[in-house]
C-alpha cells in the first residue's frame, strides 16, 4: 500500500483537477447560451434575407449554381468545420468518420476549417488541400477565402456539427450549390423582376453577386452551428471529466484512509513488539 | 425616384447578423452603391442594390439620426419597407 502522505498529494491534484473542469464547465455553459442566442440571431437576419433573395427572378442559365465550365478535372470539394482547439469530446472525430464512409476521397479535394480538425486529419493519414483558422470573432464571419477556395467545383459538401441539445450533438452535411439553387426556386409569391423594381447595379449583376453571398451566409450559418454544438461538447466532456474526477477523488480518499489505518496500526503493532520484546527482555535480565 | 402619392415615411429596418442598428419610421435613408450615393425617400420605387463599403445613414421621423458603417450590404424597397442587411 502506497504512503498516505503521497496518497494525500495525489487527492489534493485531483481536488485542483475538480475544481478546474469545473471552471471550464461553467465556461462552457456560458459559452452555450452566448452561442445559442446569436443562432437564433442570425437565423432570424438569414431568414429574412433568403426571402428577398428568393424574391429575385434569375435566369436559370445565369445561375452561378447552374454555372458552366466549373470543375477540377470531376473533383468534388468537402469544407470540413471542426474546431479550432481541442476539449469537446469526440465530435470532430465523428465528422471525419462520417466524411469518410460518405465520400471517396479520392475524388475530393478537402478544405478544412479549425486546427483540431486538421490535426486529426494528420493523424487518420487524411491529406487536405487547403486549410482556414475559424474566424476569430463571431460577430462577423468572413468566409469569403474559402468560398474563393471552392468556387472551381461543382460539388461543395459541407461537413459540420450540429447542436440538438445539450446532450446530443448530431454531424450534418449539406450539399452548399443545390442548397442555394433549391431556396431559389422554392419561393414563388411576391417575385421582384426589373420590370417592377430598380435594380442597381443590374439584375444580372446582382444575380451574381447574390448567389455567392448567400452561399458565404449558409456557410457562415454552419459555422455557427458548429461552434454551438462544440460547445455544448466542451460541456459534456467537463461535466464527465469533473464527475470522474469526482469519483477518482473519492477513491483516493478512501485510500488516504485506509493507507493512514494501516500505517497507524503498523505503529501500534511496532509499540506492542517493542514493549513484548523489553518485557522479554526484563523477564531474561531478572532471571 | 419619389411618386407624387401620399406616403410621409418609410419603414425602415437596417440590421447585421447579430445587430440592429435601426428600427423604426424613417424620413430617409441614404448609402452607397456601385453607381453612387442615393437617398430612399418616402415612395419610392421598388429597389434592391448591393451596398458599398462606406457610411448607412437613416433619418429618423423622431430621435437624432443614426449613421453606422457598413463593409458590405444589400438594401430593397418595396412599397414602404426598407431593409438594409449589412456585413454579411
Amino acid at each position: 500500500m502506497r504512503r498516505a502522505s503521497l496518497i494525500e498529494k495525489d487527492a489534493e491534484s485531483i481536488g485542483t483537477l475538480k475544481d478546474l473542469t469545473n471552471v471550464f464547465e461553467s465556461l462552457a455553459s456560458t459559452q452555450v447560451a452566448k452561442m445559442k442566442g446569436k443562432v437564433l440571431e442570425s437565423q432570424d437576419f438569414f431568414g429574412l434575407l433568403w426571402e428577398r433573395y428568393t424574391s429575385l427572378r434569375i435566369d436559370p442559365k445565369r445561375r452561378l449554381t447552374n454555372r458552366e465550365g466549373v470543375g477540377n478535372n470531376g473533383r468534388n470539394a468537402i469544407i470540413l468545420i471542426s474546431a479550432e482547439a481541442g476539449l469537446s469530446g469526440d465530435l470532430d472525430a465523428r465528422v471525419i468518420e462520417t466524411m469518410q464512409s460518405e465520400n471517396d476521397l479520392s475524388k475530393t479535394d478537402i478544405v478544412v476549417l479549425g486546427s483540431h480538425g486538421a490535426s486529426q486529419l494528420t493523424q487518420r493519414g487524411l491529406k487536405y488541400s487547403r486549410f482556414f483558422k475559424l474566424p476569430e470573432s463571431d460577430d462577423f464571419i468572413d468566409v469569403s477565402p474559402v468560398i474563393k477556395a471552392v468556387l472551381p467545383y461543382e460539388r461543395i459538401r459541407v461537413y459540420y456539427e450540429e447542436y440538438v441539445s445539450l446532450g446530443s450533438q448530431i454531424v450534418k452535411s449539406i450539399d452548399l450549390v443545390s442548397r442555394i439553387a433549391d431556396m431559389s426556386d422554392k419561393y414563388e409569391a411576391g417575385t421582384m423582376t426589373d420590370y417592377d423594381t430598380i435594380f442597381e447595379p443590374s439584375l444580372e449583376e446582382i444575380a451574381e453577386q447574390m448567389e455567392e453571398t448567400m452561399m458565404r451566409i449558409a456557410l457562415s450559418q454552419t459555422i455557427l452551428q458548429s461552434a454551438l454544438a462544440q460547445a455544448a461538447s466542451r460541456f459534456n466532456a467537463m461535466t464527465m471529466a469533473e464527475d470522474r474526477a469526482g469519483e477518482l477523488l473519492g477513491e483516493y480518499r478512501r485510500e488516504f484512509h485506509r493507507a493512514k489505518r494501516s500505517e497507524s496500526d503498523r505503529r501500534l503493532r511496532e509499540v506492542l513488539v517493542g514493549i513484548k520484546k523489553k518485557r522479554r527482555d526484563s523477564a531474561a535480565a531478572g532471571a | 425616384m419619389a411618386k407624387n402619392s401620399e406616403p410621409k415615411q418609410i419603414k425602415v429596418v437596417a440590421r447585421a447578423p447579430f445587430k440592429l442598428y435601426f428600427e423604426g419610421p424613417a424620413l430617409s435613408l441614404s448609402a452607397r452603391n456601385a453607381i453612387g450615393k442615393f437617398d430612399v425617400l418616402p415612395g419610392h420605387a421598388d429597389f434592391f442594390s448591393m451596398i458599398e463599403p462606406g457610411e448607412v445613414y437613416i433619418e429618423p421621423v423622431e430621435g437624432d439620426p443614426v449613421s453606422f458603417q457598413v463593409a458590405n450590404g444589400i438594401v430593397t424597397v418595396r412599397g414602404d419597407e426598407v431593409m438594409l442587411f449589412a456585413n454579411m
